[in-house]
């Protein structure tokens, strides 16, 4: 079985903003089931990641919530991405392949040595 | 901005407390019903579905933490909850609340109240523009009375062009008027300034125009700006005052504003106005003769100069003036000027009443400190057990301290709110005393830097009580846990901390009431001053009749009949058994002073010549003052206006002229480089009498040489009555009907100051009663804090040795013994407080010398008395404690261990 990893906050942030962003407004459940199947399983989220990373995106008017009836008519917590939030995802995209293309090139196989 | 607006919503998160809870739990639930509904639909059985979706999501509790933590601002919710226990806590232990509470409220009181004085009259920088560049300039000379001799007009003239770092000299001249109005005639202390006074001082008015230096010089309009303070006081305010004309004894003069609020030096003023008010200030005398001092002078430092260079050049312009004019300056007098900061100048004489008054007030503080320290840690040890629980449960070291900080913050908050209550209480009696000590009395106010003041002290107490609390170090918890709450006896260091701060308690007390016994034996000495009258059954009654506005000499006989006129009615009153006439009232400063020499007898090289108040006395003057006549004759009816010039002396100047020698006979005359400029003459006059010397200069002075002049054969410039009674009440009874005739006869004079013998002592003696009564009330206090330290920390010692008292009685030990033993202890205490206070007391001493009166700073009296109040009261607040001890019951408490 593959190693869990653990989830940091700044890129959890991106994850649910792009969850959002592919399937439109979803509750928390719905994000946390989306995130570890993306993941493959690889990534597990409790509720005392999750929740505190959905206030804080709120709280900086990224995301808005709302109560509304799930597809099976229970009642959910809606979250919904906002202008501000798609701008700060695509921010955060491109900072984040910016790093990753400079990680990789700097772990790249090392050449012969001179 | 994104930043901004999530603190914002933690704030308003922080608010919605209760409401976002429901919420977050009604989330969460959702969340795990649709993990356990998802579990069911994957075929699992439904218990254990919802254990899986537990399971698989963390702890429900833990996450609700975690969102709440990110909600609001836990730090603020965290102190909110200690500070809520806090209150709990001390509401469960009202008397220990209440001590406490008290203790530093008297503590914080009194340095709150003293520090607004310290911080109004000597701290706060002045309302004057650039305040700082301000320069006073001060004119001095060896010799009585010549710590400030002023300015003649010349000499700042030199100055001004001599000393470029000096911006400009204003020159002032404190007078007084007879300002005649709908209230009668009042007299007004004034100011006549030079026109460029205000602009030098930098005031601004706050209504009309100041002064400019067109207003200098003669044939200019008379003109008179109010000071805020009498503009109040004496015209309510009147906004329409500018451009009304106002009666100043025989002339008239524009008042032309009214300037800012600003305290002047020496002494405050109701007004002032321009030089052409007075003819001898725009006389000859005044403007041309370099002697003739009578001008004050502030200067403004020039835009870059400093004070160093400005006090070069002026001690350069005054070596030369000195060496071109040898005949105004007495060589053997070293004359000197000192520029010294106005900020200063107007506090010199509040200062050292002052910082005492303050540093009295810290050891207060130090010693409520203290006794509150010692009850916290007594307190704390009492609660090793509830801390050994909380500890128990998980709480750290940093935690314990945040709740004794909290708990400490709300103890010293509440001294600080008590303590604000007493200042304010106090500050009324604290601005009167300042009032005669200090021109800037009135800028004394309890405002926003006060009152940072005291909750900065109540949070620097609270910080070190918070560090004083023995709590174990991080790691040695299980230690602590493991001996449990029986340990009731605390640590060594806690138990020796105690003994200390009680040590500090006594020394410091000690000390206290050292310098309030020497401020009050200093006022009972000064009490005790004879006056130099053989009886207190004398009214004085001053009668300005002559008008300082105008140097006119020639209507003397009109005001001399007046005098007489009065003299003959207020005889006549029942209960009166002599009046005299003369100038200046007995027990009062004379405004004359000159050099006296005597014939035939040369100065010895270097001596300074003798100098002497003229004072004038009519035949009875003496007899109805009570001055005694030592030798010769009192002035007679035949000393008259072209008779002989005849004088008598005081038998302070007898022995200063003719020491050894009968002065009888012997001729003596002024000797003054001013004398030209006055109506008095420097012919020889032959001394016909000696009196006893009286203490004019105020009790605490030097008695000085005085010259009595026949009132016949003088001008009558500063005359008076003097009021002899039948008994002491009949004098003061007399004032009223006196002042009556007085008025009747001289309607357009000023009559104040109506005051018996007894007033005037009770006038020099009063700000040091107040000084001695605010170091004695903290001395007091001090004493009696301490006294409860020294009580409570044996009751305390005595209680946590209960046990080992039961075991020594059992084996033998009696009652007495037991409370030997505990007043032992407390004895060994006080005695080193006491030997450090003494010595503490001693240095303290001589630091308050100048104070001191009659009385040597290091009174070995006064020390002892000290020394064994300490010690009675000291040794009756252990005989509580030890009596406790002795009275235990050894059957009881062996069977309760």
């Amino acid at each position: 079985m593959a190693e869990k990893l653990d989830v940091k906050q700044g890129t959890l942030a991106l994850m649910i903003l792009r969850t959002l962003e592919v399937l439109g407004p979803l509750h928390g459940y719905g994000i946390a089931r989306r995130i570890e199947e993306t993941s493959k399983n690889r990534l597990t989220l409790n509720y005392g990641t999750l929740y505190p990373a959905l206030l804080k995106l709120e709280q900086e008017g990224f995301v808005t919530a709302e109560w509304r009836q799930s597809e099976n008519n229970r009642r959910a917590k809606f979250y919904a991405l906002t202008a501000a939030g798609r701008k700060q995802l695509a921010r955060e995209a491109r900072e984040w392949h910016r790093t990753a293309d400079l990680i990789a090139a700097f772990l790249a196989p090392r050449r012969e040595a001179p | 901005m994104r930043h901004v607006r999530a603190a914002l919503a933690r704030i308003a998160g922080f608010f919605a407390g209760h409401r976002a809870d429901e919420d977050l739990r009604d989330e969460l639930q959702s969340h795990l019903d649709m993990e356990t509904a998802e579990n069911i639909r994957r075929g699992i059985p439904p218990d254990e579905a919802r254990r899986q979706a537990r399971l698989a999501s963390g702890g429900l509790t833990q996450a609700a933490e975690a969102v709440r933590d990110q909600r609001g601002v836990p730090l603020i919710e965290g102190a909110l909850a200690d500070i809520r226990y806090a209150v709990r806590a001390l509401r469960r232990s009202p008397g220990f609340t209440a001590v406490v509470a008290l203790t530093l409220g008297l503590g914080i009181g009194a340095n709150t109240a003293i520090f607004s004085v310290v911080r109004g009259v000597l701290l706060r920088p002045l309302p004057h523009k650039d305040g700082d560049r301000l320069v006073y300039l001060r004119h001095s000379a060896d010799g009585p009375a010549r710590s400030n001799i002023e300015f003649s007009v010349p000499e700042v003239t030199d100055l001004r062009a001599g000393a470029p770092s000096l911006a400009g000299i204003a020159e002032y001249s404190p007078f007084f008027f007879t300002l005649h109005g709908d209230k009668g005639a009042i007299r007004i202390d004034v100011c006549l300034v030079t026109g460029n006074y205000f602009e030098i001082m930098g005031l601004a008015p706050v209504l009309g125009r100041l002064t400019h230096p067109g207003d200098d010089g003669p044939g200019v309009p008379p003109v008179m700006v109010l000071t805020h303070r009498f503009w109040m006081r004496h015209f309510g305010g009147d906004t329409g005052i500018v451009g009304r004309q106002v009666r100043l004894g025989s002339k008239s003069a524009t008042v032309i504003g009214v300037v800012q609020p600003a305290p002047s030096f020496p002494d405050p003023v109701d007004a002032l106005t321009n030089m052409v008010l007075s003819d001898h200030h725009l006389s000859a005398a005044m403007v041309l003769d370099r002697s003739h001092r009578m001008t004050e002078a502030v200067a403004r430092l020039a835009p870059g100069a400093t004070l160093e260079q400005a006090r070069a050049e002026i001690a350069a312009v005054f070596a030369r003036m000195q060496g071109q004019h040898p005949e105004a300056y007495d060589s053997t007098a070293h004359h000197r000027v000192a520029a010294i900061r106005f900020k200063e100048v107007l506090g010199e004489r509040a200062r050292l009443t002052l910082w005492l008054l303050m540093g009295a007030a810290a050891f207060v503080l130090i010693i409520s400190a203290a006794n509150v320290a010692n009850l916290t840690l007594m307190r704390g040890v009492r609660r090793e057990h509830e801390l050994v629980v909380r500890a128990a449960l998980g709480a750290g070291v940093a935690r314990l301290r945040r709740l004794l900080l909290a708990e400490n913050l709300v103890l010293t908050s509440m001294g600080a709110i008590l303590g604000g209550i007493i200042a304010i209480g106090g500050l009324g009696l604290l601005i009167s005393l300042a009032e005669r000590y200090s021109p800037r009395a009135n800028e004394i106010r309890l405002d926003g830097v006060v009152l940072g003041f005291a909750l900065a002290l109540a949070a620097l107490v609270a910080l070190l009580l918070s560090f004083v609390a023995s709590l174990p170090r991080e790691g040695a918890f299980a230690a602590w846990i493991a001996a449990g709450g029986h340990r009731v006896s605390g640590t060594f260091r806690s138990h020796l901390l105690q003994r200390g701060l009680v040590v500090a308690q006594v020394a410091v007390s000690v000390v206290l009431l050292a310098g309030a016994g020497l401020l009050t034996r200093t006022m009972m000495e000064l009490a005790d001053v004879e006056t130099g009258l053989v009886t207190e059954n004398v009214l004085t009654v001053p009668v300005p009749l002559f008008d300082p506005t105008r140097l006119d000499f020639a209507s003397d006989g009109t005001t001399k009949e007046r005098y007489d006129r009065m003299r003959r009615e207020v005889f006549a009153l029942p209960g009166v058994v002599e009046v005299g006439l003369g100038s200046t009232m007995p027990l009062r400063a004379s405004l004359m002073a000159f050099d006296v020499a005597a014939e035939g007898k040369p100065l010895a090289p270097g001596a300074a010549m003798p100098h002497a108040d003229l004072r004038t006395a009519s035949p009875e003057y003496f007899r109805a003052a009570g001055i005694p006549l030592r030798q010769g004759r009192e002035f007679d009816t035949t000393d008259q206006p072209g008779g002989a010039r005849v004088v008598v002396i005081n038998e302070t100047l007898a022995r200063a002229l003719f020491p050894g020698e009968d002065p009888l006979g012997k001729r003596i005359a002024f000797r003054s480089e001013v004398l030209r400029f006055t109506p008095f003459s420097g012919d020889w006059r032959t001394i016909v009498g000696v009196v006893g010397a009286t203490q004019d200069g105020g009790l605490d002075a030097q008695p000085r040489g005085v010259v009595f002049a026949p009132y016949a054969q003088e001008l009558a410039i500063f005359g008076g009555l003097v009021i002899r009674a039948q008994g002491e009440s009949d004098a003061s009874d007399l004032a009223a009907t006196a002042t009556r005739i007085v008025r009747r006869i001289a309607p357009e004079a000023p009559i104040e100051n109506v005051l018996t013998v007894a007033q005037i002592k009770d006038q020099s003696v009063a700000p040091r009663r107040l000084n001695a009564a605010l170091v004695s009330s903290f001395g007091i206090l001090a004493v009696l804090i301490a006294a409860v330290g020294i009580a409570g920390v044996l009751a305390f010692s005595v209680s946590a040795r209960t046990t080992e008292i039961g075991i020594r009685m059992s084996l033998g030990a009696n009652s007495g013994r037991v409370q030997r033993m505990i007043l032992g202890e407390g004895g060994v205490l006080l005695a080193i407080g006491l030997a450090l206070g003494v010595v503490g007391a001693y240095f303290a001493a001589g630091v308050i010398r100048g104070l001191l009166f009659g009385i040597a700073p290091h009174d070995p009296t006064t020390f002892i008395g000290v020394a064994v109040i300490m010690a009675a009261i000291g040794i009756g607040a252990c005989w509580i404690p030890a009596l406790r001890a002795a009275r235990i019951d050894p059957a009881i408490t062996m069977r309760a261990t």
